[in-house]
Order: C-alpha cells, then structure tokens, then sequence
C-alpha cells in the first residue's frame, strides 16, 4: 500500500460515524455510483467514499433489509434500512455489488447423488447451469441458515444453495435427505 | 502456477507482439452471473486476459464422475474467446477482493481500481499464486526461479481422480482394496494375537464339534441306534454318553472362550480410545477449532465401542456362522444333494433382500451417528453455558432447543429400528417357508422309502442350524454397518493431516537467545482470506514488545504463528536466524511460553498443575514458581495447600487463582521466549495489579510478547506495534507513539476517556 492510499484511507476514515454509532444512509444523504472500473463508490453528506462493499446483514433471512455498505478496509460507511428505500436504478447497483459478493449457483434440480468413500459426489441443475462437485461427507458442509433453505460447501468451500427443499420433488428429496 | 493450455498458448500468440513471450499464468472461471472460462497471462510487457463464452455445464474440482452421466466434453476455442490486453506500465498491482466463496480479480491502476474477472474457489489458489508473482515481480523486477517453482502437491488420486482426504498421505479411500478397513482394524488387536487367536480356536473348536450332534442326535441315534438293524442298535446308554460328552465338550469350549474374550475385549477398547486420543494429540490447532467437543467425544467413546462390538462379539458370531453354514451344507450335500439344493431356495431370497437392505440400513446409521453427535454437542454446550443460561433466564428456550434436537435423533432412531424391525419378521417368514417345503419334500421322501426319518430329522437339525443364522443376519448387518462407521471414523482421526509437520533434521541450538524476526508474514485461516498481511517485525532478545490492536485484528493469530501453531502463508518467521519451521517441536515449546486468558486447569493437585510445565521438578521449585507469581499465598489458604484437588469436580479457583497458577507454569517452564496473550484481560484491576506483580518478575530477562487491551499493562514495553486490519500500521516507542498522535494515541485517549466516564 502506498503512502498515498494510507493517507486517503485515513482521510475516509476521518469521515466515517464513531464505531458505536450507526449511520443510516437514506436516498436523502447518499448516492452510489458505479465507477469505470465496474466498483461501486459511494457519496454519503458529500464525502466520496471509493470502493465500497456491499454486505447482506441477514444475507438468507432478509437479503434486501439491512445492507451495510463498507469501506475497502472493512469500516462501516452506514446502514441501508431497505433497498426499496432507494430508486430503482440505485438499487439495482447494489443488487449488482451482492450477487458478485454473494453469487452461489441455486440449485434447482437433484439429478444425481453418490455416496463414495467419505465424499458426496453431486449433479444438480441450477440456476447457472448443471454443475457437478463433491462434498467431504462426515458433517458440517450441509448447513441450513433458515427453516427449508440449505448451503451445501464443496471440497473447496464453493457454495450451493437449496433455496426450498420443499420445493424439491420426493424423489429428488430421497436422494439428498439422508445429509440434510 | 498453472499450466498453460497449447491452444491457447497458439491463440495468443498470434495477438501478441514478435518476442513477447508468457511469463506465467492462471486460469479463472466466472463472470458476474455466471461460469466461463477465463484465461490470464502475463508477459512481462502486457496482462492478457481472454474471456470464454457462458458454460452451461461446470464439473467442479474432486468431482470424480460416478453417476452414470453422460461425461461433460471438454471443448475449448480459443479463437472464440474475447481477448483484452493492458500494458504492463498502466498496471500498478493487481489486488483480490475476498467474496463469500472465490474472489474477484482487480487490477489498480491510477489509484483506481477495475474488475477483472472472477473466479471459484477452486481457482483461488491458482488466482492467488498469479496476484502474487504479478505484484513480486512489479516490487522486484524479476522473479527468481523459487518464486515460479510448481509447489502444488499432488492432491488427486491418478487412478480414479478422487481427492485425497490427507494431501500429505496419497491414500485414496477408493482405490484402497475393500478389505482394508478391515484389516486395519484387526491389525488395531495385533498386541493381543495369542488372545485373538484362543478366541477365534476355540470358536472354531466350538463350530465343528456341533456340526458333529445333529448326525448323533438323528441319524445315530433313530436309524442306527433306535431302529433294529442298525450298528449300534440297543446301545442306547453308550449313545446317550457319547450326546452328554459332545454337549459337555461343547459347553467347555464356550465357556473358556467367553473368559478369553473378556480379558481380551477390556484390552482392546483400551486401546481403541487411547489411538483415537493419541491421534487426536498429535494434530494441529486448526483439527480442533473446526469440531464440537460433543462430536469429539462421541468419536472416543461410542467408536471405540461400535469397533469393539464387532471384533469381539461380531467377529466371532461370523467365523462360527461360517464354519458351521458351510460344514452343515457340505454334510447336507454328501447325505442328500436333492434336498440340500431345496434348503438353498429361501436363503438366496434372503440374501438378495439383505443386500438391498444393506445399503439403506449403512445410510440410516451414518445419519443417527450424526444426530446423536447433535444431542451431545447440545448437552455439553448447555452445560458448560448455564451461568449464561441462568443469567438470561433462558432454560425454557434451552429445553425447547433440546427438545427439537431430541425429536430429531427419536425420529432417526424410530425410523432406523423400523427398519431392523422390518427385517426380522420377513427373514422368519422366508425361513419358515423353508422349513415347510423341506418337511413336505423329506417327508414324501420317507414314504417312498428313499431316506429313513433320522436322516430328516438330521436334515431339519442342519437346515435350523443355517438359518438361525441367517434370521439373525440382520445383527451381522448391523454390527458391521456400526463398526465400519466407526472404522472409518477412528481412522479419519488417525489419518488426518497435521497441517504444522515437524522437520526431519531439525536445527536446534544449545541455548536459544530469543531474537524474533518477522519477514513479509502473510497468513489466513482460509484460501485468500488473509488474517495477516505483510508483517515484517523484529523483536531483540530479552525485550518486550507490546501488541496492541482492536478485536479481531490479527494479535493473537501472529502469536501463534511465532508458537508455530500454525504456518505462515507468505514470508517466514525467523527465531535466532532460523526459520521456526527447521527447529523440533521439542525445542520450540521448550523455549516459548504462553500465559493467556483461558487457563487449563485438570483435575489434580495444586502442585501437580504447577508442576505441568516440568513434569518430575521438586517440590522446591514448584513453591518458589508459586512465590514469583504471587500465587503462594493464596495456595497456603486453601484447606489442603499445595495438595488441594482442583480442576473438575475439586476446589473451584477464581479466575485470578487460575492465572496465577499459569504464571507460576509460565515461570517453572522459565522460556527464552514469553507470551503474554491478554493475560490479565478479563481479570479485575485488584487481580491484575497484583498478577502484574508476578508478570514483571517473570519478564525479566526474557524476550516478551504482550498482547494486551489494557495499554496501561504495556506501560513498560520497550516497543510497541499497532495492528489493524491484519497489517502493522505504527510502532515504536511508548512516547514516540503518542507524539505521532497515530492510532495509538487514539487508542490511549479512548481508554483514559472511559476511565475517567467510569470514575477511576
């Protein structure tokens, strides 16, 4: 990091609300942009904060309720109470930061699971088409967040998620129940 | 760093400028919404990158195809691909943003910052090692032929393409011959062979002589014995002898093996769970920071007894059932071939059902191992909570927790027995069925003159012989669903990797002087996700060094990297002009103490928890430890002095008492290197003035690390280093510090501020 940059995030620093204190950034004192380069910046009373990242509070339970926007070195720049607060063109540039942050492939469709050796080998469809992986077996990589919805982690931490296991036919539910 | 595809190698090159030629690359896969592929280079003069179209079908890594689908062909055009290209000279660095899983590629350039491409996680690896030469070669110029050695291991099983469980041991589970498990677990009874095999002998002995009475007690006894004409007609006494001397013999061998067994089963669960708790020593920190204490102890406990089960009682009701099923048939198939293939009929069904119930039953069972993980990890939790609980007067809500984690293993539970419950009553029925046919076929048999009725009654004898067996194979399935479970449990712990290896040949020195040196440290728990970035320190012998920072910003994680807990990612840590990782384990926890807020306390003595540090010190040492700590005193207090049973179940010690004893550990174990890790933090400030007390003399003269919340603690540090953020961002001296009026000072001001709110 230059001295530069060190200089500037002191300087942004200076600009954010006292740690215990929560901002609420509102259409009224904030607005986002997207920058050349595809990164989101945003100008809260003024101040232009660069870089920005866009953090789900409650990522399952509430996606679009409580976004916290964050500086680079993970600083809170304030709270966004509802993404329907803002216009739809802001929030579509915020939606736009979340699924880069939170892109996991949902998984729409069972085709195939085996059960091989302590591994989970699993073919699904889903909404980014058929993905084939394979999960370490013994528990823990299956997780449910929410009532109904599932995060299964493969052997490299990639995530997928059910969003409805109800949702799942009876047959492609047998086939996955057993480590659910 | 990856291998470059030659298509692609072909397809850049004709974009590329004459001479230019590939440094290194990496391969990504994602764009915003989607998979691709995504393919980088660098040539030293340019950053290439050419984005593939949309791919509708992914194979992840470790994916090895056994599902019967069609296979997912592998077709790249390179010309399709869109090529972009920046020159080197615009790139300032290239930097990855860390996103929930995988990452994103951005190159800085004019202080801002543009998006590249994204990527899985199974390309973070690969991305990360491009970012790093990128960067290493902006920083230096060049690269040196380590910085692009291939370190990758090799962690794909080359035969069938599954992932290694242990990257350090290429074993694949797979390609492992499926008796292995088996054999391995006999092999965990070797120490015990002589016993084994007198178990296994006599069983066996058992076995054959009962093949031997239904021959007596029928044939022998109504054709040749009952019946006029037979060899031994009217010998009825001696026939009578010869069953009671066969049922004696039989009863002796029984019981000779069961007092075998009962010696040699305590011998072997002893150590089943000793392995399991070796193994579990051994590994590192990390094994640990990932699993309940409830799963844990399940693993010790109820595998040693799923493994146990088998062996002792599984193993033997097998080997007999075997001699006696195939003795039985070969008897059966010498008297009468006809009748013997008739008995066959009802156990193939049999068999065929078992086979499919086989697999459900293994699933049912893996699933019930996990729920009654759940039920313990909540019952240990709760327990070790109810301070809390009571505190936010929540038992209700914790019974109702439990209650829902309950029902989940009743319901696991019931659905398992059904199944076993199930199986019984099907198997009888099959046998059962037998049995009728053979009476029916035997009997015509009989009245036509074919076989006389002790040959049946011989038959009926042998054919119950083979089933009753049979009927209870679903036990068998049971044990061996349970102990190979457990098996492959137990050694998933024995196997498992210690991320932290100790070198072969260590560089131990005679004296460790202290001198801690820190160089470009990069580290993080998981790929990508840096905890410390580019930590470079050093820290002189016999100083101590403050670190001070805010939750969560990397203090503790360096400590235990300098502890080597842990290895470094990037950059070395260097005690004495070696790196940490050529010195013993020995020499290194001989040399480096840690005094930190938990403290283990076991169940023992005073004195023998002081005297953990150096197991065999005399009582001397332990009381002047005790004295330098400021511990002695309150030890004197306690009803049994030095001798109070504490820990578990003894005398409960405050926190401060609790420390204090680690202090006098700390000064029994009288390190070169100390570590200090927010020692008096959650400590009153009566408590720590006078532990303070204790610390000051045990400082002295060492090298000391402290960790501290508390900056007054420091007061007397020769340096002092501000983390945040996983990176250094001011050090020096007390004074020095608050000058600058860097964070630092920002933090004392905060401190003295709250004191002041506070009244102190």
């Amino acid at each position: 990091m230059t001295e530069e940059e060190k200089q500037k995030i002191k300087e942004e620093e200076s600009h954010l609300p006292e740690s215990t204190a929560v901002r609420m950034l509102t259409p009224e004192n904030s607005r986002f942009e997207e920058t050349e380069g595809g990164m989101l910046n945003v100008t809260v009373d003024g101040y232009v904060f660069e870089r920005v990242q866009v953090h789900a509070s409650f990522p399952h339970s509430s996606p679009r309720r409580y976004i916290s926007i964050r500086t680079k070195s993970n600083k809170e720049v304030g709270l966004i109470d509802s993404l329907d607060n803002f216009s739809r063109e802001q929030s579509e540039l915020l939606i736009r930061q979340m699924k880069i942050r939170y892109f996991s492939p949902n998984i729409t469709k069972i085709i195939n699971v085996k059960d091989e050796s302590g591994y989970i080998h699993m073919a699904v469809q889903t909404d980014c088409g058929e993905c084939r992986f394979t999960v370490r077996g013994g528990g823990g990589n299956v997780i449910n967040p929410t009532e109904n919805r599932y995060i299964i982690t493969d052997v490299d931490g990639n995530r997928f998620i059910i969003p409805d296991v109800t949702k799942l036919s009876p047959k492609e539910y047998r086939m996955i129940d057993i480590y659910l | 760093m990856g291998k470059i595809p030659e298509e692609f190698l072909k397809s850049l090159s004709s974009r590329m400028e004459e001479g230019e030629k590939v440094l290194f690359y990496a391969s990504a896969d994602r764009d915003d919404s989607g998979f691709c592929d995504i393919c980088l280079a660098f040539t030293g003069k340019s950053l290439w990158m050419a984005v593939g179209p949309k791919v509708d079908k992914k194979v992840f890594r470790g994916f090895v195809n056994r599902l019967h689908l069609p296979e997912i062909p592998e077709s790249h055009d390179y010309e399709k691909y869109t090529y972009s290209v920046v020159s080197n000279s615009e790139v300032e660095r290239l930097e990855v943003i860390n996103l929930v899983s995988g990452g994103q590629l951005t190159r800085v350039s004019g202080g801002q910052s543009f998006a590249m491409c994204s990527f899985t996680n199974a390309k973070a690896k690969d991305v990360g090692t491009f970012v790093m030469l990128f960067n290493r070669m902006k920083e230096n110029g060049e690269l040196t032929e380590e910085d692009l050695a291939d370190s990758g291991k090799n962690e794909f099983c080359p035969k069938c393409g599954m992932l290694y469980p242990d990257p350090n041991h290429p074993v694949c589970p797979r390609c492992l011959k499926k008796g292995a498990v088996m054999m391995r677990v006999l092999k965990m009874a070797a120490p015990y062979k002589w016993m084994m095999i007198a178990v296994y002998a006599l069983t066996i002995g058992a076995a054959l002589l009962s093949l031997l009475i239904p021959t007596v007690e029928g044939e022998i006894l109504y054709d040749e014995t009952l019946t006029p004409g037979g060899k031994f007609y009217g010998q009825i006494v001696f026939i009578v002898l010869l069953i009671v001397l066969c049922r004696f013999l039989l009863l002796a061998m029984n019981v000779a093996s069961n007092m075998v067994n009962v010696s040699f089963s305590a011998k072997l669960v002893y150590r089943l769970k000793t392995t399991v708790f070796k193994a579990m020593q051994r590994l590192s920190l990390s094994f640990f920071m990932n699993k309940q204490t409830g799963t844990l102890m399940t693993r010790i406990n109820s595998d040693a007894s799923g493994v146990h089960y088998f062996l002792v009682d599984g193993l033997t009701y097998i080997v007999t059932n075997v001699v006696i099923v195939i003795g039985a048939t070969v008897i059966m198939l010498i008297k009468d071939w006809q009748l013997m293939l008739l008995c066959y009929i009802p156990i193939l069904v049999i068999v065929f059902y078992l086979k499919k119930k086989f697999k459900v039953l293994g699933k049912f069972n893996w699933r019930r191992f996990l729920r009654r993980s759940t039920l313990n990890s909540a019952i240990s939790d709760s327990v070790r909570g109810t301070r809390v609980i009571k505190a936010f007067g929540r038992e209700k809500n914790e019974v109702e927790r439990f209650g829902k984690i309950n029902s989940n293993f009743r319901d696991i539970e019931t659905a398992f027995n059904k199944q076993i419950s199930t199986i019984f009553p099907i198997n009888a029925l099959v046998i059962n069925a037998g049995g009728i046919i053979i009476w029916a076929f035997g009997g015509a048999q009989i009245l036509g003159g074919v076989i006389q009725f002790g040959t049946l009654m011989t038959f009926i004898n042998y054919i119950n012989m083979i089933y009753g067996p049979m009927a209870s194979l679903s036990d068998f399935v049971n044990w061996w669903a349970n102990c190979m479970t457990s098996a492959q449990r137990i050694f998933e712990i024995v196997d498992a990797p210690t991320d932290v290896v100790e070198p072969e040949t260590p560089k131990d020195k005679d004296v460790m002087q202290g001198n801690i040196s820190l160089k470009n440290v990069s580290f993080g728990y998981d790929i990508n996700k840096y905890v410390l970035r580019h930590i470079t320190l050093d820290i002189k012998a016999g100083s101590m060094v403050g670190i001070v920072g805010h939750s969560g910003a990397g203090k503790s994680t360096l400590v235990n990297l300098i502890s080597r807990f842990y290895d470094v990612n990037e950059g070395s840590i260097e005690i004495d002009g070696i790196n940490v990782k050529d010195y013993s384990f020995e020499y290194l926890r001989k040399n480096i103490g840690i005094v930190s807020q938990d403290v283990y306390v076991f169940m023992g003595s005073v004195a023998e928890n002081i005297a953990y540090a150096k197991p065999g010190c005399s009582r001397e040492e332990i009381l002047n430890a005790a004295k330098i700590a400021n511990a002695h005193d309150f030890i004197e207090k306690l009803p049994d002095g030095y001798d109070t049973v504490i820990g578990p179940g003894g005398h409960d010690l405050s926190g401060g008492e609790k420390q204090r004893l680690s202090i006098a550990r700390a000064v029994l174990h009288n390190p070169r290197i100390l570590i200090l890790d927010e020692a008096t933090a959650s400590l009153d400030t009566e408590t720590e003035r006078m532990i303070q007390e204790g610390l000051e003399a045990l400082i002295d003269g060492r090298t000391t690390i402290a960790i501290a919340h508390r900056l007054s603690t420091l007061r007397n540090a020769d340096y002092i280093v501000v983390v945040d953020n996983g990176e250094i961002v001011e050090q020096g001296k007390h004074m020095e510090l608050l000058q600058s009026k860097g964070e630092y000072f920002r933090q004392v001001q905060k401190q003295t501020e709250a004191l002041k709110v506070a009244g102190v």
